[in-house]
């Protein structure tokens, strides 16, 4: 108790130092006057007396030194002190500190920037409790790139969950659905099973969860409410759960709402939950039954390699109901959420956080440079006060007091610059990026900022703050420093070699970019058009209306003024089709089946006659589809360059006979080769595909579709009239219209992301190396003045001044560069799942780099050098 | 000086100036200085200034409380004057202070036997 009392009645005195100083100085006087005139009263002449009294009373500064000490406290104190003084010397040399601040605030600032989006993928926990235990497993086949489970081995593997707590299914992706009351909407739904929230240990904040009954096939709806949807549709109100919603024309009771901040596991959109109401009996008559995503917790203490070793046996057991030919390609996988989330999201993370830090690293070490040019010129006021009394340990903290203000004043500039960059970035980022879009500067960015900003002045500010005051400077000689020099050219050469590495990798990505962007696609895109549509099941539920709807539609976009050639198909390139097939699957007439393995996945799209056309894809043998083909009578193909050279590699394609999915339908006729279409990102070749006829058969229908229009005219005003005649046939109809050019040049959204970012990290890098080199260089001959003067008062050529500053900033700039090269060399491996056709250690490149690098440090060593070979030897004489 | 002057023990100070203002009442820092040489009949080197840091700390953790005020002759001086948790501390601190002294008496009185 006395002991707070205490603290309180100190900081008190903090704030009221000057009125306490005045009553102590009154105080004593007093006592000394008393003791003085009890002297005088003894006798004493008053001289003597007052020094009587002051023996009696001992010093009396010592006494309101202890006071003070007393009083207030004395590391906040000096603290004020060293503050008040880094303030005032800061303010005194405002061009320094604007810069050094500046160059922190820029390091900072993207530092957290880049933070703020990777936090998320990198660091963050997941929104569940104890999310490290919950994991998605199941089966890894070549048809999907995600881990799935089939519902009949699924309906056994949950009686005896093996390694784990509990486990759950949901349908893969969520499906469109309507509202069908008043203001319908488009939503979109999640058939999860009933034990989804609790595997995932989330609660409701509102109602409860499904009961096991309500997970039942025939059991009566119900729904539960993403927290979003119920505030947008019902403004929150809480007795929603007393309330129906009208889902595709079948009515569910509203039983709960999800937290503010729930998401699927999968990432994917979800307004709605519905049960997923397995139905154990037809899941086995249908074996291998539907594809499921399964997510599950494992019992505490067990790790993934355990999980695996428990699904071991069943997985062995489940993999006998597999097709034969897929056996050998299935794997048993088990990954933690945030490996299934991330994905490939992970390395490139890595990669802007690691080559951001880099930057950071530079930037520091430029303030650390200026810190220490500004420090030797303030070692004779270091010498006087340690000469005065100064402890080592009270200099080295009033150099760190000063460093880590401003590293202070850089991470509060840098918060603000984060903040516009995060908005940058994100106006910027691709599609993809996983939960990009709840990045923001919250309390942990600005945590990390500040963490930063810390070491950061701890870094910069230690190679100053130990740097003794020599005597000699006393007495205003100079002193060699060499240590202090040698010091300054390994920081040049550390920025040199962190700029390399970051120029080598911006280099690596946009020549990648360049060759992605010049990849020849296989079509052309410029006035093309594409129109997605997807009919819902509600308003569509019959195939022969899906039919109708769009053989109309086409019609409809046919007669617009301008349009040249209308196509229907299922799957737009350059994504891959949305449909496909095993190698193995596809037989050709007169020979036998491939006999092992699934020979790979083909792609396949069903596409009206003006496909080829529309998208310029030029047909090699053969012809395109014709109305005819799309008689259901017809039974033709028309496969691509690359499928036809594994169908038939030493036969004409054309007239030969194939037949697809094993099934018993008649042989179909090969009538066109198609040219490769580039769909497949990264890899550099084609792949294999083929093309069906969008058939006038109600039994080959689809209830989604995209149009593509070629014309003539103004892309924007034919995107108009087509939305226009899509809302004549159906008014409610979700219209997504899109240039073709657009959605190809997305394709390289993400590694222009990636190297946007890297080449302006790059670029600013290689720019404070520079600044650095320059300050570094000039400081070095700005010392030498002296002794470059002479050399030449002795007969020296200016040119070999120059040529003796520039031999040595070869020498720091080599030394950096060569480590750069070993750091590019071990860390550019990395890098090559994200390349195009570029190897990581392009020679050409590597060199391409090396130059700009040296160019830039020799322009920014040159400039000082010149400086000094043109200097007048009288004046370097008489310096100083 | 026939006898030799004794330094004041640590933690001494505190609980001499409590019992001075228990005995005499509100006192100024002269007349604290004074009343315990005056006690000590000069057996005890005390550094007047020594005793500000020390009512500081009384004054910081309570147990007295300072006000200004005119001395005797018309001088104006701080009065210290003890609060009601400085009584206690002065009855707990008396306390412990004599069952110390009896501890070190008997100590060296069994040494000496």
């Amino acid at each position: 108790m006395s002991r707070v009392r205490m603290l309180g009645s100190r900081l008190a005195a903090l704030f009221r130092k000057g009125h306490g100083e005045e009553n102590l100085d009154a105080e004593l006087r007093a006592h000394l006057d008393a003791l003085t005139d009890e002297s005088i009263r003894r006798g004493m002449s008053p001289e003597e007396a007052h020094y009587a009294a002051r023996r009696e009373f001992g010093g009396v500064e010592q006494t309101k030194e202890a006071y003070r000490q007393q009083r207030g406290l004395p590391f906040f104190d000096a603290l004020m002190q060293d503050c008040g003084f880094a303030v005032r010397m800061l303010a005194k040399k405002p061009a320094f500190t604007a810069v050094a601040v500046l160059t922190l605030a820029v390091g900072i600032g993207s530092s957290s920037a880049v933070f703020s989006v990777v936090d998320r993928i990198l660091f963050r926990s997941l929104p569940y409790p104890e999310e490290a235990r919950l994991v998605s497993f199941g089966l890894l086949a070549p048809i999907e790139r995600d881990e799935f489970m089939l519902g009949a081995s699924y309906v056994d593997f949950r009686k005896e969950p093996g390694p784990f707590d509990a486990i759950t299914a949901m349908a893969p992706g969520s499906s469109a659905c309507d509202v069908t009351e008043q203001s319908p909407v488009r939503l979109s739904c999640a058939f999860v099973e009933q034990t989804f929230l609790p595997t995932l240990s989330i609660q409701p904040i509102l109602g409860r969860i499904f009961t096991k009954e309500e997970d039942r096939p025939s059991a009566p709806r119900v729904a539960l409410l993403s927290y979003s949807f119920w505030k947008s549709r019902f403004a929150g109100d809480p007795s929603v759960l007393r309330k129906t919603i009208s889902l595709d024309g079948t009515t569910a009771q509203i039983i709960g709402v999800l937290p503010a901040n729930f998401e699927m596991p999968t990432l994917g959109a979800a307004d709605i939950l519905l049960p997923l109401a397995l139905d154990e009996d037809q899941q086995h008559r249908s074996a291998p039954g539907s594809v499921l995503r399964t997510f599950a917790r494992m019992r505490p203490g067990i790790g993934l390699p355990q999980a695996v070793a428990g699904l071991q046996p069943f997985f062995e057991r489940s993999l006998q109901g597999a097709p034969p030919e897929f056996r050998k390609e299935i794997h048993l996988s088990v990954r933690t959420l945030r490996d299934r989330q991330v994905a490939d999201a992970r390395l490139v993370s890595w990669l802007l956080l690691g080559s951001v830090l880099a930057f950071c690293l530079v930037a520091c070490t430029n303030v650390a440079n200026l810190l220490l040019a500004r420090a030797a010129g303030r070692q004779r006021e270091l010498a006087v006060r340690a000469a005065l009394g100064a402890a080592r340990g009270r200099l080295v903290r009033q150099v760190l007091t000063e460093s880590l203000l401003l590293g202070l004043f850089g991470g509060v500039l840098g918060c603000a610059l984060a903040v516009a960059l995060l908005r940058l970035f994100i106006s910027i980022a691709p599609e993809g990026i996983p939960h990009l879009e709840h990045a923001h500067v919250d309390v942990r960015v600005v945590a990390f900022t500040f963490a930063i900003a810390f070491i950061s002045a701890v870094l910069f500010g230690l190679a100053p703050a130990l740097q003794c005051p020599a005597p000699g400077l006393l007495i205003g000689k100079e002193v060699r420093t060499t240590a202090r020099n040698f010091l300054r050219q390994t920081l040049v050469s550390a920025q040199i070699a962190l700029s390399l590495i970051l120029l080598a990798g911006a280099g690596l990505l946009l020549r990648s970019l360049w060759n992605l962007e010049n990849t020849r696609m296989g079509m052309q895109t410029e006035n093309v058009l594409v129109e997605g549509v997807s009919l819902g099941q509600y308003r569509y539920p019959k195939r022969e209306q899906q039919l109708t709807f769009f053989s109309e539609l086409e019609a409809h976009l046919k007669r617009l003024p301008g349009v040249t050639s209308v196509a229907l198909t299922d799957s737009l390139p350059p994504s891959p089709p949305a449909r496909s097939t095993i190698f193995a699957a596809i037989e050709v007439a007169g020979r036998p089946l491939l006999s092992e393995g699934t020979g790979g996945m083909v792609g396949w799209r069903a596409v009206t006659p003006h496909y080829f056309s529309a998208l310029g894809i030029p047909i090699i043998q053969g012809r395109a589809f014709q109305e005819r083909d799309r008689l259901p009578t017809e039974n033709v193909i028309i496969v691509n360059e690359r499928l036809a050279r594994s169908l038939f590699p030493n036969a004409n394609p054309i007239g030969q006979q194939v037949r697809l999915f094993r099934d018993q339908r008649p042989w179909r006729r090969v009538v066109g080769v198609a040219a490769d279409v580039k769909n497949n990102g990264l890899a550099p070749d084609a792949d294999p595909e083929f093309y069906l006829p969008w058939k006038n058969d109600p039994v080959e229908s689809l209830s989604a579709a995209h149009l593509i229009v070629l014309t003539r005219m103004h892309p924007k005003a034919v995107a108009g009239w087509m939305r226009a005649e899509t809302s004549v046939l159906d008014s409610g109809l979700p219209v997504n219209i899109e240039a073709m050019g657009r959605r190809v040049s997305k394709l390289a959204d993400r590694p222009r992301f990636n190297a946007i970012l890297l080449s302006l990290f790059a670029a600013m890098g290689v720019l404070l190396a520079a600044i650095g080199m320059y300050g570094v260089v000039g400081f070095i001959v700005a010392q030498q003045t002296r002794e470059i003067g002479v050399r030449m008062a002795l007969g020296a050529m200016p040119s070999r001044i120059l040529k003796m500053v520039l031999l040595s900033v070869a020498r720091w700039t080599i030394s950096g560069a060569a480590l750069g090269l070993l750091g590019i060399l071990l860390c550019s491996r990395l890098l090559e799942s994200l390349l195009f056709q570029v190897r990581a250690h392009d020679p050409l490149l590597l060199g391409l780099a090396l130059l700009i690098l040296l160019a830039v440090a020799f322009l920014a060593a040159w400039l000082p050098a010149r400086r000094a070979m043109l200097c007048d030897p009288v004046v370097a004489l008489r310096y100083e | 000086m026939a006898t030799p002057r004794g330094e004041v023990l640590q933690g001494t100070l505190d609980l001499m100036v409590l019992k001075t203002l228990d005995a005499l009442g509100p006192l100024h820092g002269y007349g604290i200085a004074q009343r315990i040489q005056q006690v000590s009949e000069d057996l005890l080197k005390l550094n007047q200034g020594t005793l500000y840091p020390a009512l500081l700390r009384l004054e910081q953790r309570g147990w007295i409380t300072s006000k200004w005020g005119i001395s005797d002759n018309n001088r104006k001086a701080k009065y210290y004057s003890l609060t009601r948790s400085g009584r206690k501390q002065l009855a707990a601190e008396t306390e412990s202070w004599e069952r110390m002294a009896g501890v070190i008496a008997r100590l060296l009185r069994t040494e000496g036997a």
